[in-house]
């Protein structure tokens, strides 16, 4: 990330200048389609130079796709790619008469691609402008024109003190602030080791250390809700549906390492988390939990909802940084860290949305408490998980960790519906490994699951049932890593694109030069794009061999 | 870049500005084929700008001057190199004879080699025999020069360009780097973007004043009110360096009186600066860790631009600024050898090093080296040539590597005096607007064709080696000079340049065991130490007066030369682009003109439509000498009351506008204030701005 | 300072310097695309990747700060084996062999990268711009390593260059798209200096001045490229 870039946006910030994403973004909600004259008005009041702007237009998808009256949004992410093997794409196109990317003529209605919108449970789903309709006759629906809001997910928790289905009410932090103080706040966060959720599993505690002993004279807190896996709905469910554990667990944070403000990114794709979130602030503020002197404390937080604008690696923590700021969502190398030089040049806390919402419950009854949630397990804790819609009751579960995925699918989902059976299941998104249905009864935790080449991840547990072509899934998830890439580091940038054409088309694939591939993806990517790709591919080398045409 | 696919690369440095790129230079057959920078140059370190890197065609431009040329009537005709030369010489005898040596002047030039510059004075001061020499600093730095000798001793930088990427704060006063000088100008960039807070003062807000911390802008030729209301609020806000001025300078407390009565609102009166903002800067500065100043020519170019350079070093000392890393007081150069040409004695009182003519140990010293009498008499400074050559006390000059008729001022006024003039001699790489009254043009040599050295802004010896050879007969200037003196009787005594540099550095102590091999990739700063280190900051101990301490000035400010009125409302300042260099003569001839084709008159948007001024507009600008004419640019850069041009193209003629306002001190010219009148061209008959003696 | 070792030999370099270098200090030879001395470590290109004894994997000697009593393999076989198959993914994008003087052409050298390429595929599309008096871009050579947009960014600080587009189709322009005349471009050549393939050049050093390489097209500016399009798309 450029440091030039970000100090001209410190800036401005400190003027409160928009980001120029933002202006960008309200430009293309507007009139559908980016001028030079709004990307001159973006560098204006964003403070960027002209030709940075120019880049961020072109980067984000929904910058890009044009648009018209009716803007009609169809998934392509996997939940509905499991569903119907991307016949509801064909539907849509057909019906339409559009192909994906494309306005008509008259600029009456365009459609486009996007993944993924959250409605894993009830796939597929299209956006239809406003409305994200999602089932079996969604693209009937829209096709009448008669779309109408598919319902949200269930959500339950198998605790009888839930950590994270239990609605935020702020008590943690005012343990925190009237009891614990900020140091012991932090050590009861290091001593109850909660790991990231994201994906990498990280300390958060850890974290919190560092960029509480970083030089700074002001530090910030994000919360990643970029939540673009494919098949995962958890972050959205805790923003949208328990945004207040959300700002607490920020807040948490701030108290902790000596932080004044947070930042939540939040999903285009989730139109619904930004208003509820900001919500959420309004309140927190009208009760006293967010804003100057909190409850007399003498500590003062605030927190800003940022939406990003359709890029599946902004999920990664400096493309995070990146997008946050308005700049391209590219990755940047570490060092430096968020923590020595995050938000504006400034130490920077990143943790995942559900990382955070795991924060009150550690605050208000400890860290013992904390690691008694899962005592199978070394993990401490408990986690959402949620199911795609091939399961029977595909909802929104908190779990602890340990048990095995068998029992996950079978017994809290109640296996598949329509009397299919499962083939494999992948766990925590599109850079996870394949579980063949042979290995169910893996357990559910970090460790177990990387040794399968699996993860935790986001925590989606997604099903291709018995009827699946997996030379599709490998194509599927090829298409999305190549189109997701973010341009910057060359191994991803060069080789999904070289990776996904050897699929795409009906030869054979060579089976050695494709393992020599995804070893330069492996080793060489700059991010978990790119190192992460390969981990599906070689689950479905190892146990789908027969079925991927491979020479 | 890769060189394998050229003949050859020659490092050689910069021939545009004072910074000192170094470059390497691609040849192939014969002619440069690109520039790319050389990743070790110390003032550059891997960059340079479009002109050093692009604007080097000019070398093989159709016009070059490639033989001598002599006048017959009003047209030149060619001649050979030895018909040329014999009448040089002829003639030089003939008016020393008939009317003494101190009817012959030269001058050198800021652009030519530090051994161009020496062969020159010494063939005025041994071959000729009079210290008739001056060169183009002149007109841009000497008063650069006079103040920094006045205060500190020396006339340099105090230190260097990586003082910038050391300051805590850089105060940035009547220069525009970003245009003028543009490594130097990015390198502040970076350095502002990394937190050194930038103080901007410029009548026009400067590209720089977008990357700082504040803007002021001081009305033209107000400076010396705005260092005085700076030194006003550190002293009255404690934010001295009581030990610095207590052990380090002297006439502190002659100046507290004076520096009393500036208040911030009695300097608000005279700059038009709002009060708050002058304390606001006060405690930028004064409060910084380390602190630098940089100036140009908008400090320079005034009645008093000398004296506000010692404000300057005023405030320096005040707050102990001197002598440490990042608290440099950095004149910005103009031309890439204008601390050269000074510091080799192309001056008309003094040696090499600023040793005067007329102090006699120093005469006899060069006497003896020369094994010829000479003069104890200071000579004329440029525009005291103007002068005496209309009172007919001066007959002959000649004159090297500078465009009078275009680049000094009141055109009017040099064009009288090269009319009076019974022989000039003119040794050019162009023809221009001086070599229309020459009798003699001798075709010379640019910088990409010369070996020797330049000095750049950092007083840092660089050396310079032929890349391509002079086109056609045109020689090197080296060749030119040493022949012309041998030809007058006066043997030099080198064959190359390094032999004159060898001379420099044997007669100069300053200058002790520079040579081609010491000064080598890495340069080598003047003054140079018995162990043959050099000076990369000056005075950390102590500083270079008899007392070993710095000077205070005590120096009130005094009204400009010119002032706006009825008659003529605005304020002209003039000053570069980044695309051009100084009169064109180089950039003009390369494709940089198809970037910026013309002068442009900035006129504020307010000015603008008062006086029925559109973007684009032809305007007349009329001053209380001349006339003339320029196309309109409406921008909020410049102030209102105010406008801006550049001078890079001879069309422009802007220097018909200027008086004969000049600094008190050194004689450098008031290019910066100028009261004009700007009308659209709709309203009076065109009128083409002409002399009768220009073509 | 801290002491490592690099192919044997313990070298001293200050606290925080990078693999490379201390590579360089070594004299041992670390391919690199994205770096330039004159700019910040990039970490894009992943070709100058080396073995660290106790690492599990490879790492970018760009990017990487030396630890003391680090152990460096600059021949390390994995590492070279991935920076090889980068190097060929990196030809097979352009849709010609990069000219012989250029840093990638270089590279591709010493690490012994043929013509033929294990990946082949779609190559970039050629877009030209020739309106500049000096600069010409050559859009199909881009490699996306950011150089230029780095050296206009971090050396001149003109701000006229961007990364456009992302994936595959991540390209570089100048302004709003508009190439260097109409930009904040300031001419220093900055770009062209570091550019590793020639997709910004100084148009006197190409063959015969550019003309007939670089054809004036009305439409200069880049076209957008947007997503991937689906597999059935494709096929139509």
């Amino acid at each position: 990330m450029s440091r030039n870039l970000v100090e001209m946006i410190r800036r401005h910030h400190a003027v409160a200048g928009p980001t120029a994403l933002e202006v960008l973004k309200a430009a293309v909600d507007d009139h559908g389609e980016l001028t030079d004259e709004d990307r001159k008005r973006a560098a204006e009041l964003s403070g960027l130079p002209e030709a940075a702007v120019y880049g961020v237009s072109t980067f984000y998808d929904d910058l890009l796709m044009p648009r018209g009256e009716r803007h009609v949004r169809v998934c392509t992410g996997t939940a509905c790619f499991a569903a119907t093997d991307d016949a509801h794409v064909d539907a849509i196109r057909e019906g339409l008469g559009l192909e994906l990317g494309t306005k008509r003529a008259d600029g009456s209605v365009s459609l486009a691609e996007t993944v993924c919108l959250g409605f894993c449970h009830s796939s597929p789903a299209i956006r239809d402008g406003d409305v994200i309709d999602a089932g079996a006759d969604a693209v009937a629906r829209v096709l009448a024109g008669a779309s109408i809001a598919a319902a949200e997910p269930e959500w339950r928790s198998l605790f009888s003190e839930p950590v994270m289905t239990r609605p935020g009410d702020w008590s943690g932090l005012a343990r925190a602030l009237s009891e614990l103080g900020d140091e012991r706040l932090l050590a009861e966060v290091e001593e109850a080791k909660v790991r990231g959720r994201g994906g990498a599993g990280f300390p958060a505690g850890t974290k919190w250390r560092f960029t509480r002993a970083a030089k700074g004279d002001e530090k910030f807190i994000v919360a990643n809700g970029d939540e673009g896996d494919p098949g995962s709905y958890v972050d959205k469910y805790l923003m949208e549906r328990n945004p207040n554990l959300v700002l607490e667990g920020l807040a948490l944070a701030g108290f902790a390492v000596g932080a004044t403000h947070g930042f939540v990114l939040t999903r285009s794709e989730y139109p619904l988390s930004k208003p509820a979130l900001d919500a959420a602030i309004e309140q927190a503020h009208a009760d006293g939990w967010l804003g100057e002197d909190i409850q007399g404390s003498g500590f003062s937080f605030d927190i800003t909802i940022v939406e990003g604008a359709g890029s599946y690696v902004v999920g990664e923590e400096t493309a995070l940084l990146a997008c946050l700021q308005g700049l391209r969502g590219t990755v940047s190398a570490r060092p430096p860290f968020p923590a020595e030089r995050g938000v504006f040049g400034r130490p920077t806390v990143v943790n995942n949305t559900e990382t955070l919402a795991n924060m009150p419950f550690v605050a208000r009854h400890g860290a013992q408490a904390y690691a008694a949630l899962s005592p199978d397990t070394e993990t401490n804790g408990s986690k959402l998980v949620c199911f795609n819609e091939r399961f029977t009751s595909p909802t929104v579960v908190e779990v602890p960790f340990g048990m095995t995925v068998r029992e996950l699918c079978e017994e809290v989902a109640g296996g598949l519906r329509d009397g299919r059976s499962i083939k494999a299941v992948q766990i925590g998104g599109p850079l996870a490994g394949i579980l063949p249905a042979s290995r169910l009864d893996t357990r559910f935790d970090f460790d177990a699951l990387a040794a399968e080449g699996c993860m935790v991840g986001h925590g989606s547990i997604l099903a291709f049932d018995d009827q699946t072509d997996m030379r599709h899934v490998a194509t599927h998830l090829l298409h999305f890593g190549a189109d997701e890439s973010c341009g910057k580091c060359f191994p991803c940038r060069i080789g999904l694109r070289r990776a996904h054409d050897m699929f795409a088309g009906d030869v054979p694939v060579p089976r050695e030069k494709l393992e020599q591939l995804l070893e330069a993806l492996e080793l060489g990517s700059l991010c978990a794009h790119g190192s992460g790709m390969p981990a599906p591919m070689r689950s479905l080398l190892a146990h789908y061999s027969d079925e991927l045409g491979l020479a | 870049m890769s060189v394998d696919r050229f003949d050859r690369t020659v490092t050689t440095t910069c021939g545009y500005c004072g910074v000192g790129c170094r470059l390497d230079a691609h040849v192939n057959g014969g002619r440069i084929q690109s520039i790319s920078p050389a990743l070790d140059g110390p003032a550059n370190e891997g960059h340079t700008c479009l002109k050093g890197r692009f604007a080097h065609q000019f070398t093989r431009s159709r016009d070059r001057l490639t033989s001598p040329l002599i006048r017959e009537g009003d047209h030149f005709r060619v001649a050979s190199w030895d018909e040329a030369l014999q009448r040089i010489v002829s003639e030089l005898t003939r008016i020393k004879d008939q009317y003494g040596p101190d009817a012959i002047a030269g001058l050198a030039s800021s652009r030519a080699t530090n051994e161009d510059c020496y062969a020159m004075q010494r063939l005025i001061r041994a071959a000729i025999g009079t210290n008739n020499i001056d060169n183009c600093s002149r007109v841009c730095h000497s008063p650069t020069s006079f103040a920094l000798r006045k205060s500190f001793g020396l006339s340099g930088a105090t230190g260097s360009f990586t003082d910038i990427d050391h300051a805590d704060v850089a105060v940035l006063i009547g220069v525009n780097p970003t245009q003028g000088h543009p490594v130097v100008g990015a390198r502040i960039k970076q350095a502002a973007l990394r937190g050194c807070k930038l103080v901007t003062i410029d009548p026009r807000r400067i590209e720089l004043a977008d990357y700082g911390v504040l803007h002021l802008s001081p009305r033209p030729g107000t400076n010396a009110a705005v260092a005085l209301g700076l030194a006003h609020v550190v002293r009255r806000d404690g934010l001295t360096d009581p030990a610095f001025i207590s052990e380090r300078t002297e006439g502190y407390e002659t100046a507290e009186e004076l520096i009393d009565s500036y208040t911030p609102e009695a300097v608000q009166e005279i700059t038009g600066i709002p009060a708050a903002d002058l304390e606001r800067a006060a405690h930028i500065y004064g409060e910084a860790g380390a602190a630098s100043i940089l100036w140009g020519l908008g400090v320079t170019e005034h009645k008093y631009g000398s004296e506000v350079v010692q404000l300057l070093c005023n405030l320096a000392m005040m707050s102990g600024n001197v002598g440490k890393p990042g608290a440099a007081l950095l004149p910005l150069r103009g031309q890439n050898n204008v601390q050269g040409s000074s510091d080799m004695g192309a001056l008309p009182d003094t040696y090499t090093a600023y040793r005067r003519v007329d102090h006699e140990e120093t005469a006899q010293l060069f006497e003896e080296a020369w094994g010829v009498p000479l003069s104890r008499k200071v000579g004329y400074k440029i525009p005291e040539m103007f002068d005496a050559a209309i009172a007919g006390d001066l007959k002959a000059m000649y004159i090297f590597g500078e465009d009078i008729a275009q680049t000094d001022p009141d055109t009017a006024h040099v064009v009288k005096a090269m009319e009076s003039l019974e022989f000039v001699v003119c040794q050019e790489i162009f023809e221009n607007e001086t070599t229309k009254h020459a009798d003699v043009v001798l075709p010379a040599s640019a910088f990409l064709e010369k070996d020797g050295t330049f000095i750049n802004a950092e007083r840092r010896f660089q050396l310079v080696e032929a890349a391509i050879d002079p086109p056609g007969g045109a020689r090197t200037d080296f060749d030119i000079i040493t022949t012309v003196s041998r030809m007058l009787g006066h043997e030099m005594g080198w064959e190359t340049a390094w032999d004159a540099l060898d001379e420099i550095s044997r007669l100069t102590p300053h200058y002790r065991g520079v040579s081609k091999e010491r000064i080598g990739r890495g340069g080598a700063q003047w003054p140079m130490h018995p162990d043959g280190s050099d000076s990369p900051t000056l005075y950390d101990t102590v500083f270079d007066n008899p007392t070993g301490k710095g000077q205070f000035a005590v120096l009130p400010y005094k009204a400009p030369g010119d002032a706006a009125d009825n008659e003529f409302p605005l304020i002209l300042v003039t000053g570069r682009v980044l695309q051009h260099y100084n009169a064109g003569t180089m950039t003009r001839r390369t494709h940089n003109i198809d970037i910026v084709d013309r002068d442009w008159l900035e006129v504020h948007p307010d000015d603008a439509a008062r006086l029925w001024v559109s973007d684009g507009d032809k305007v007349s600008v009329r001053s209380r000498v001349g006339q003339t004419e320029l196309f309109a640019k409406v921008t909020e850069r410049i102030a209102p009351g105010h406008v801006f041009t550049s001078f890079h193209f001879p069309e422009a003629r802007t220097n018909l506008l200027i008086g004969q306002s000049a600094d008190v001190n050194t004689s450098c010219p008031e290019y910066k204030v100028v009261a004009v009148d700007v009308r659209p061209m709709s309203e009076q008959p065109a009128f083409t701005p002409s002399l009768e003696t220009v073509s | 300072m801290i002491t490592v070792t690099v192919d044997g030999q313990p070298v001293q370099v200050p606290e925080g310097a990078t693999i490379l270098t201390a590579a360089k200090q070594a004299g041992s030879w670390v391919p690199t695309l994205c770096f330039d001395e004159r700019q910040a470590p990039f970490g894009a290109c992943r070709v100058c990747l080396v073995g660290v004894q106790g690492a599990p994997k490879p790492l970018p000697a760009c990017t990487t700060p030396c630890r003391d009593g680090m152990e460096i393999d600059t021949h390390d076989e994995t590492s070279r084996r991935v920076a090889t198959a980068v190097v060929e993914l990196v030809l097979s994008e352009l849709p010609e062999a990069p000219a012989a003087h250029t840093e990638l052409a270089e590279v591709a050298d010493r690490l012994e990268v043929g013509p033929d390429v294990r990946w082949p595929g779609v190559v970039h599309s050629t877009e030209h711009d020739f309106r500049h008096p000096y600069l010409a871009f050559q859009h199909e050579l881009c490699i996306s390593c950011g150089r230029c947009v780095r050296a206009c960014d971090e050396v001149q600080g003109a701000f006229a260059l961007t990364a456009v587009g992302r994936g595959f189709e991540a390209n570089v322009t100048a302004g709003l798209g508009s190439g260097f005349t109409d930009s904040t471009c300031v001419s220093c050549g900055a770009c062209a200096d570091s550019c590793p393939t020639d997709a910004i050049t100084e148009i006197r050093l190409l063959d015969g001045n550019g003309v007939g390489r670089l054809p004036l097209t009305e439409e200069h500016r880049p076209r957008l490229k947007r997503r991937l399009p689906l597999k059935d798309n494709t096929e139509r």
